[in-house]
């Protein structure tokens, strides 16, 4: 068992970090940039996310020793690139196969980019699993949560796309 | 043998990465969504390998592991872990169940079959059905020499064919050129430092791109035990330095499979042009020989019934080249096909020598010989030849 290790913000930067630049660039051939972070606890606040454009947000969360779950926001533009090049689709057979086969492919995205995040909990002596992702759609909504949450809003730059990681992790009170 | 595969994924999208990795390869992909349709499809298919996730829903992988490995008819089938779940316990607890691999997502797709690779035989398929390739198509040939000389004279030797051969100095920037676009031959210089010429072989030989990728080693002549050493670890070719490039592209061409024939066969207007070359080497003549009966054949089936058999090129007669020939006329006869021989004076003045070729006509050129069969040319060959 390995000595259990201090979460700190500084290391769930570092974890998330490595997560989302190792499955942007294995899976796309992406690299993605950190570009803003902010975070809150114990607070309710708006997710200060410009979704005036539709997004499709993935959700994958991790239990165990320690608790909590991940948005990954893309906007659906960028979603749909994302597909097309993990599947190796044009956008016209990407539009006849519909937005099930987007929501499938960001999910996996989501479960990859948490499992990696959440691998590094794992070594730092926090055991926990992944639960199965699922995904939301829509445009100018906001992800509020409750109770004893810490939250972690981390946005990444890829090319001319943002990637937004929002985590909530639940605290011991 | 065409194995199969099955995906244990709730995720479609990874079910379609790993068929589009397969794609290449002679592979049955079979699909399951969780643990309990996974157990079904082994129990019905049985696969030759499985690739699984772990966090599915109705059943994860671990407990689907654990039930294929609980079952005396399905235990036996690999398991390669493909998840996102990447702790090192987790990862310890699983593969203590039993796997042959583990690969943590994100993966990429070359990554994935060079660990399948490394569980069954990958075999490359055709994307075009069942073309032979010929001497006239192009192919890519990689040396792997660090003696810029060696490469240049095999390059400029093999100037004449169509094949793009590209010179690397180290194990490391072949290994890169493999990857990125693997080549239809390798030549590898066994006198590379620190061995590194058998380390390369092995890789060629446990990636699955470059399996089956004929392997020629490179030696000096009297490096007997080099040699022996190739053989032993299974190299395609021995070619010895200094190098015979003649030599070297016929092994190549039989390496390669590739229909050779055109180099001594083609049709020109209405007959059908067996050549000889300069150098008839043993191995050379049952080439020719080796194709004779399909060519002549097949030019009959096409309509040709003249055959001009041009041997001017020949310096000097031996009996191999008399034997092929009369087994070219005999062919010629038993297809009732009007044939001519082109010579030059040599050929003309030997054959005088030979009691069996006495007789044999000549002519100077093939234009004379094509103008004479136009006239109704010659079942068999003079008596007489031609000074």
């Amino acid at each position: 068992m390995p000595a259990t290790v201090e979460i700190t913000e500084s290391l769930i930067r570092e974890y998330i970090n490595r997560a989302v630049a190792d499955v942007f660039k294995t899976m796309l051939g992406r690299e993605p940039t950190f570009s803003a972070a902010a975070s809150w606890v114990h607070g309710t606040p708006t997710i200060p996310v410009a979704n005036s454009r539709p997004q499709v947000v993935g959700t994958v969360g991790f239990v165990g020793d320690i608790n909590g779950l991940i948005y990954l926001h893309l906007d659906l533009g960028f979603a749909r690139v994302c597909t097309c090049h993990l599947l190796g689709m044009t956008e016209r057979e990407l539009d006849e196969a519909g937005d099930e086969v987007v929501n499938d492919a960001i999910g996996e995205l989501t479960n990859m980019t948490v499992g990696g995040f959440k691998n590094g909990l794992c070594d730092a002596g926090y055991p926990c699993k992944l639960t199965i992702p699922s995904i939301l759609r829509g445009s100018n909504f906001s992800i509020e949560p409750v109770g004893s949450i810490v939250r972690h809003i981390y946005h990444f730059d890829c090319a001319e796309h943002r990637v937004i990681a929002d985590i909530l992790m639940k605290t011991d009170e | 043998m065409r194995y199969k595969v099955l995906t244990v994924d709730d995720s479609k999208t990874v079910r379609i990465i790993v068929r589009k990795a397969f794609k290449p390869y002679d592979c049955e992909i079979l699909e399951a969504g969780n643990g309990v349709e996974g157990l079904a499809v082994a129990a019905k298919e049985n696969p030759d390998l499985v690739l699984l996730d772990v966090t599915m829903p109705v059943m994860d992988g671990v407990e689907m592991l654990t039930k294929l490995k609980a079952d005396p008819a399905l235990k036996g089938i690999p398991v390669i872990m493909l998840t996102a779940e990447g702790g090192r316990d987790n990862v310890l607890k699983i593969a203590k169940i039993g796997v042959r691999d583990y690969l943590v997502k994100p993966f990429k797709e070359e990554v994935l079959i060079e660990k399948c690779g490394r569980v069954i035989d990958l075999k490359p398929i055709a994307e075009a059905p069942a073309k032979i390739k010929s001497i006239t198509d192009p192919a890519d040939i990689l040396i792997v020499e660090d003696k810029p000389a060696i490469i240049q004279q095999i390059q400029e030797g093999l100037r004449h064919t169509p094949w793009r051969i590209k010179g690397v100095a180290t194990q490391a920037e072949a290994q890169n050129s493999c990857n990125l676009a693997p080549p239809d031959l390798i030549l590898v210089s066994l006198s590379l430092p620190e061995e590194s010429a058998f380390a390369f072989f092995r890789y060629v030989r446990t990636h699955a791109k470059t399996k089956y990728t004929p392997v020629f080693a490179l030696v000096v002549k009297t490096e007997t035990v080099q040699q022996q050493q190739a053989q032993t670890v299974g190299f395609s070719a021995i070619v010895t330095k200094p190098i015979d490039t003649g030599e070297l592209e016929t092994k190549i061409a039989k390496a390669m499979n590739l229909d050779t024939s055109q180099r001594y066969y083609a049709t020109e207007g209405e007959v059908l042009v067996m050549r000889l070359p300069e150098n008839c080497a043993p191995a050379v003549l049952a080439e020719v020989a080796g194709h004779l009966k399909p060519k002549f054949a097949e030019a009959v089936d096409a309509g040709f019934n003249k055959v001009v058999i041009d041997i001017h090129q020949i310096k000097s007669l031996h009996m191999g080249i008399i034997k092929l020939l009369f087994q070219a006329m005999q062919t010629c006869r038993e297809l009732a096909v009007q044939f001519a021989l082109v010579g030059n004076p040599q050929i003309v003045s030997e054959c005088k020598g030979f009691e069996d070729t006495r007789g044999w006509t000549f002519y100077d050129s093939l234009d004379d010989a094509k103008a004479n069969l136009g006239k109704g040319g010659l079942v068999a060959p003079q008596l007489a030849a031609v000074g």
